[in-house]
């Protein structure tokens, strides 16, 4: 059975070694949601949106959708090519 | 037994959401390049293919030229000829008129409007008439497909590219955030700064198109 001392740094260690993968996760996702802001904040002023719509990414699972939401079914202010479907 | 059923529980369920993702990203994926005027089925297979074995690299790729590529949707809105530009081609007499009653009398007898007028790059002329048959007059690169809208078809134009306002005697003027940028008596004025009052301004430059302000 582990004394109180050894416990404390097992949990001390543990705590530490969580944050680091927490951060490199944080830092890993923001990565990735900035490969996808760049074009989407492009797409979103082309198409007359502010661009800042584009940060939604940031937002874990759900953002992605959001922005494709806003692009897909918002009247584009800066206009649209005609329908092809009708 | 039980945890076996419950693992494949979640399983199924979770692939039941991520389907129900991947059709929706497609249909809007769908949607959005037809808005650019692409055709529909290049999002939805760039969304397909993230089930390939190229996973999501190849759509990030599509995604990134979509961004940047010229879209259909801007050469359709700067082919047809403007209904403003009043050049002394013969070209211009093509120039579709849209389909707009005239304005009701003005009731006041002061019912001047403005002219905006200068030249396009390519040394078109263009006349601007405003007046005050609508609050609010969108100046924009495209052709105009509204009878407020004033078309100023140069590239450096943004479509839209700026606001006009006109409120009695008084014209306001809000740049949209276009690209080329809008010039009030050589100052810039940035969407920001909302909207301007113009009345005793001389020239207004939007993209690299100056437009010289007058009374009528």
């Amino acid at each position: 059975m582990p004394d109180t001392f050894t416990l404390y740094h097992l949990i001390t260690w543990l705590l530490g070694i969580g944050s680091f993968f927490l951060l490199v996760l944080l830092i890993g996702h923001v990565l990735v949601a900035l490969v996808l802001i760049i074009p989407t904040w492009r797409i979103c002023v082309r198409a007359g949106f502010s661009g800042a719509w584009s940060l939604l990414h940031l937002i874990p699972v759900i953002g992605s959708f959001v922005v494709m939401a806003i692009l897909a079914f918002g009247d584009w202010p800066n206009g649209e090519a005609p329908s092809r479907s009708g | 037994m039980g945890t076996g059923l419950a693992v494949l529980g979640l399983a199924g369920l979770t692939s039941a959401f991520a389907f129900v993702a991947l059709v929706l990203a497609a249909w809007m994926a769908w949607r959005i390049v037809e808005k650019a005027g692409l055709p529909g089925w290049t999002g939805l297979g760039a969304v397909l293919l993230t089930l390939t074995a190229v996973g999501t690299i190849v759509p990030l790729i599509l995604l990134w030229i979509f961004a940047f590529m010229r879209w259909p949707r801007d050469e359709l809105a700067l082919a047809p000829a403007s209904r403003t530009a009043a050049g002394s081609g013969a070209g211009n007499a093509t120039a579709v008129a849209p389909a707009a009653l005239p304005p009701p009398p003005k009731a006041l007898a002061d019912g001047r409007g403005w002219t905006l007028a200068g030249k396009l790059a390519d040394g078109t002329a263009v006349s601007l008439s405003i007046d005050e048959s609508s609050p609010t007059w969108m100046l924009t690169g495209a052709a105009a497909a509204q009878p407020t809208d004033l078309s100023v078809p140069d590239p450096s134009v943004g479509q839209p590219h700026a606001r006009l306002m006109v409120a009695g005697a008084r014209l306001g003027l809000a740049d949209l955030g276009s690209a080329g940028g809008t010039l009030v008596d050589g100052a810039r004025l940035l969407p920001e700064h909302g909207p301007r009052d113009i009345t005793s301004v001389r020239t207004i430059r939007l993209g690299g198109v100056e437009l010289a302000l007058s009374r009528v």
